[in-house]
């Protein structure tokens, strides 16, 4: 085991520092000007020209490479251009509401997803089942921005339920950033509960197929007791495996969602920084985004090893 | 429906009182909960150096803060700000020598002086677009004492006021350690009715009220007269999406927001808690064309586009309702004093084929016109639409580029990168100010006619002769075709109702704006 | 299934006669007859600049089909090769999928529009970037049923026998991983018909004068209130579309082979 985690450490090192490559190249072949954006229209080639020099903006691209290699290993991720503060701290103020936007879109998946799937599957073949189906199918389907948009449409703009965008007056307290984040994590989470639905039903098919569940039956325990004993413990381990991944494809969705809703978070803060040309910050957040997605990854496989003893390392 | 309850528990303290003790409660209100304003504008705006930075966004944040030694009044008259009067103008219009108002304080606990001043002009000229284009003219900036400022020019400079008065690349004043560097600032110290307090990009910037400000004199008027910040804080909250500014307007989650699409409009008329603001004059689109490398650089061939092109459909196509938009070939609308028809005469022709002729007369051979517009502007998308069209209908190959915005603004630097593309210009006082009068300005109109007519223009400083002088560069406009004035167009904001004495400006400002009562 | 079937076949239909069967010309514009809500002239009435949305949706499903087979054959391509070299060659297997890790750290959409802001919004782009997206995960089923396959008798004797990697991968590995390959292959086209219309909403897709739904509905965003039809024609267009690849995957899945679920 220690081994098989060693290896899987160095694993992640390796991937890591592919990552920072593909993210510097693609950070500088983005063409535009993060000068430009700054100084507004008026502004002539010549004052670009002279922010783009004090910018660093203008030396070559193997000085730049050099610059921010030097900077990730000392876990600096440069200054924003644009912001006027360290990359970090930028996303640092950020990070509490994509988190807590992601639990929520969890916690809505996992609530609908899993209940759902385990009585479609031990119902298979009935309309429940069926009806299940169809509606994650469907749910599966939906653009989330479209649901998004229809959200604040209905429950927001008429009925008044939910603030419309935005994440609250500063100051305000969890309860409110809560609230704000309501219609979001619905957003959010609604598709994704279709892929939890699915998938808790296939593992626990699976599972109900196997042999000691069928002994189990045999053995004359009720239908409950083997579903929450015995179905529910094994079929878990896969779907255990899926919410880790569903986090993190739920901060990928996020941006959309924080676009949509107006959402000060990480999402946010990546797609206005490919349009202000703010390199750090792209770079920054990539990899920082990135680097979570492969220790989530991480996680999870490793969850998986220590609970699942069929697991070979 | 939290918003509007929190909003009406803060000012239910002021109404309780009852009228006639709105006084005693305007004293009281030091204890009462702070007042606040959610004002939605179009995105982060970044840097707050209203010196360098020419954005809008950043001088209608900065203009609450920073303040200039002129200003201008609804008429668009210069009147004094940080200065004690209008300027004393001798030798010829060659010097200029300003009183400044005494007492006036800095954010940071300091008083200004002329020292400062002198810094503040001195700077501005190097490091803001619109101070170097009175740089050439500019022979010194002194602080003859600590209250009187003398501006010594080389030549005559008929601007300059307007220049010194415009809140967009403003002669800001600041304390003159800011003024060491020419880059954006890092700290924020002016000497406006408030001050900044806390920015989180992308979520919220917070300014609140200077209690020691010094007001200038005199009634309000346009962006003259006396100041007071009678609300305790003002919070910008960039919300780029402008559906979402109406949402949050109707929801009264905002209490004001900027910019909002003239289409959506009519969703106003059904709430209780908001309502639309309609800004004239404020600003006209222009589609700029390379006079400097590539196809465009033929005159005949901008003639042919000037031909081809329907403004009233450009214009219908952008804002939907003729109430936000007039088709105005004039650079200055009616009712302004540089308001010119008669020499816009190739405005609004949609005739293709005259443009086709023209075509042939200039030997274009299909060598594709590349137009560069942007979606993050959408009238200015939609109208570059119908302008393709249109130029298309008249025989021009036409490659229209959809860029973002930062894209956009890089690659027209670079003259062989494109043939035309799509700006707006927000309405300024002084024509000199706008920016295809500078000939470094991409499009790069810079033919000796102009140049001549510019110089001749800046250096009269008699009102009327300026008129005649401006009809003449108008003409030229016209007929040399640097760039296609599309037509006016109004913005178009929203007000929360509780909201009063809010005075509608191009760069809108809150200052005597009142919540409640 | 059959329902979706037709459905598919529908839009496909449409999307490949789109200049025949299409009432307008997509980009005919008439300004005097702009936001008309359906009438007989215009079935699903006109947009913002009196073009016929109608026309726009069938115009539509031809971007988004192509848009979704192109990225279905670039990811298949470059992931099958992957996939097969990795799974087959050993001392290639890390390094390929390492590389694959990398990539997959990115959110789809995230990698998406880093590669869109380099590249530039273009019809091409949007392919590209998207087979860069979606590759790895070809790659990754592609090497776990190789991995299989080649511990199967009919692989290791022909390598007994000394035939050439090239022709082993060719000629045994690759007829066996069809099904997986057209199962996977269903699902990213539906994948990529959703991300597509994801970055053109957040104006980082096919530049918005190209007609696909994700534009529609970007482009109709504005007008919910006075023509909810601009936003629904295209939303719908989304959803069945969708729906029905995804149901005709599952039911290929079923079809082809029941173990196959294992390595999806």
């Amino acid at each position: 085991m220690t081994a098989y985690i060693a290896r899987r450490f160095a694993g992640m090192v390796v991937v890591m520092l592919l990552v920072a490559m593909i993210v510097f190249v693609i950070a500088r072949v983005i063409p535009g000007d993060p000068a430009g954006v700054m100084l507004g229209s008026a502004a002539t080639p010549d004052d670009v020209a002279a922010l783009r020099h004090q910018l660093g903006l203008d030396r070559s691209l193997p000085t730049q490479f050099a610059i921010y290699l030097e900077q990730i290993a000392s876990l600096d991720l440069g200054n924003s251009i644009f912001l006027n503060r360290p990359v970090l701290q930028a996303m640092g103020e950020r990070a509490m509401l994509t988190t807590l936007l992601t639990l929520m879109a969890v916690g809505i998946s996992v609530g609908i997803g899993v209940p759902v799937g385990i009585l479609s599957a031990v119902k298979r073949g009935s309309v429940v089942d069926q009806a299940a189906t169809a509606v994650s199918m469907l749910a599966a389907s939906l653009p989330s921005f479209w649901v998004g948009l229809t959200l604040i449409e209905y429950l927001a703009v008429h009925a008044g339920w939910f603030p419309v965008a935005g994440y609250g007056d500063p100051g305000a307290g969890l309860a409110d950033h809560l609230r704000h984040l309501v219609l979001p994590a619905i957003a959010l989470g609604l598709p994704n509960s279709a892929l939890l639905i699915r998938f808790t039903r296939t593992s626990m098919l699976d599972v109900l197929h196997e042999d000691y569940i069928r002994t189990a039956r045999a053995k004359g325990l009720g239908a409950r007791a083997v579903v929450f004993k015995h179905a529910f413990r094994n079929a878990m381990i896969p779907v255990l495996t899926v919410i880790g991944l569903t986090i993190a494809t739920l901060i990928g969705g996020a941006i959309v969602t924080e676009t949509v809703f107006g959402l000060p978070g990480i999402g946010n803060l990546i797609v206005s920084a490919v349009l202000r040309r703010d390199y750090p910050v792209i770079q920054g957040a990539l990899l920082v985004v990135s680097g979570l997605y492969v220790l989530i990854n991480l996680s999870v496989d490793l969850l998986y090893a220590a609970v699942d003893p069929r697991i070979r390392y | 429906m939290g918003f509007v309850g929190s909003l009406s528990t803060r000012a239910l303290p002021a109404l309780a009182l009852g009228t006639f003790l709105i006084v005693a409660a305007h004293e009281a209100r030091a204890q009462a909960k702070p007042t606040a304003i959610d004002i939605a504008t179009i995105g982060e705006p970044g840097p707050l150096d209203p010196v360098t930075v020419t954005s809008d966004l950043v001088s209608i944040i900065t203009q609450h803060v920073f303040e200039t030694l002129y200003t201008f009044d609804s008429q668009w008259k210069a009147q004094p700000l940080l200065a004690a009067a209008l300027p004393e103008i001798t030798d010829g219009g060659k010097l200029y020598t300003i009183t400044l108002r005494q007492g006036v304080h800095f954010q940071d606990g300091g008083t200004m002086a002329a020292v400062d001043v002198a810094a503040s002009l001195q700077r501005w000229l190097k490091a803001s677009p619109r101070g170097k284009l009175a740089a050439p003219s500019v022979d010194q900036v002194t602080a003859k004492d600590a209250s009187t400022i003398e501006i010594k020019l080389k030549q005559p400079l008929a601007p300059l006021l307007a220049l010194l008065a415009l809140n967009n690349g403003a002669a800001a004043i600041m304390p003159k350690a800011l003024t060491e560097t020419t880059d954006p600032l890092k700290t924020y110290v002016g000497t406006g009715p408030y001050k900044i307090v806390e920015q989180k990009p992308d979520q919220y910037l917070r300014l609140v009220r200077f209690e020691q400000y010094s007001s200038p004199p005199g009634k309000p008027d346009g962006y003259a007269g006396e100041r007071k910040a009678l609300i305790d804080e003002l919070r910008f909250v960039p919300v780029p999406n402008a559906t979402t500014r109406v949402d949050g307007m109707l929801a009264a989650q905002y209490q004001f927001a900027d910019s909002l699409p003239a289409e959506m409009a009519p969703r106003f008329k059904n709430t209780q808690d908001a309502q639309p603001v309609v800004v004239k004059p404020f600003g006209f689109p222009l589609m700029i064309f390379n006079q400097k490398t590539g196809p465009m650089t033929n005159v005949v061939l901008r003639q042919a586009a000037q031909a081809a092109l329907a403004p009233e459909e450009m214009l219908l196509a952008a804002f939907g309702d003729p109430a936000f938009f007039a088709v105005e070939g004039s650079i200055y609308a009616k009712g302004t004093p540089f308001y010119d028809a008669a020499s816009v005469k190739g405005y609004n022709q949609h005739d293709a084929k005259k443009a086709a002729a023209l075509l042939k007369q200039a030997g274009y051979k299909g060598e594709p016109i590349r137009i560069m517009t942007s979606p993050q502007y959408d009238f200015l998308y939609k109208m570059s639409l119908v302008a393709q069209q249109n130029l298309q209908e008249a025989g021009f190959t036409v490659d229209l580029q959809v860029l973002d915005w930062a894209t956009l603004l890089q690659k027209r630097g670079d003259d062989k990168a494109w043939e035309a593309f799509f700006t707006y210009h927000t309405f300024v006082p002084e024509p000199t100010l706008i920016t295809i009068m500078n000939p470094s300005y991409p499009g790069w109109w810079n033919t000796p006619e102009k140049q001549a007519a510019l110089s001749e223009f800046n250096t009269e400083t008699d009102p009327a002769k300026r008129i005649e002088g401006w009809k003449k560069l108008q003409a030229l406009f016209d007929t040399q075709v640097p760039a296609y004035k599309v037509g006016e167009f109004y913005n178009l904001a929203a007000i929360n109702k509780k909201l009063t004495n809010y005075t509608p400006m191009p760069w809108p400002f809150f200052w005597n704006v009142k919540l409640g009562g | 299934m059959v329902v979706s079937l037709v459905v598919l076949v529908a839009i496909f239909g449409a999307a490949l006669l789109a200049p025949w069967i299409a009432p307008y010309a997509p980009q005919k514009m008439s300004i005097a007859e702009r936001l008309q809500p359906p009438s007989a002239h215009h079935w699903m009435g006109t947009d913002g600049f009196g073009r016929d949305v109608l026309t726009w949706v069938i115009f539509g499903a031809r971007v988004s089909l192509a848009v979704g087979l192109m990225v279905v054959a670039v990811a298949t391509v470059l992931g099958t090769a992957i996939g097969l070299v990795a799974g087959y060659v050993r001392r290639f297997d890390t390094p390929l999928m390492r590389l694959t890790d990398a990539l997959m750290a990115f959110p789809d959409i995230l990698l998406a529009i880093a590669l869109l802001a380099g590249l530039g919004p273009s019809l091409f782009n949007v392919v590209l970037a998207l087979g860069i997206v979606y590759t790895p995960r070809v790659a990754r089923i592609v090497r776990g049923a190789t991995l299989v396959l080649r511990e199967l008798q009919f692989v290791e004797a022909s390598e007994a026998l000394g035939a050439a990697d090239a022709r082993i991968m060719l000629v045994h590995l690759l007829p066996n991983l069809i099904s997986p390959l057209i199962v996977q292959a269903s699902f990213i086209f539906a994948y990529s018909i959703l991300t597509e219309a994801a970055l053109s909403f957040l104006g980082a897709g096919v530049p918005p004068t190209t007609p696909t739904w994700g534009n529609m509905i970007a482009g109709a965003q504005q007008y919910m209130q006075q023509a909810d039809w601009l936003i629904l024609a295209p939303g719908l267009a989304i959803v069945l579309a969708v729906l029905s690849l995804q149901i005709v995957g599952d039911g290929l899945r079923d079809a082809l082979d029941p173990k196959l679920r294992r390595l999806m």
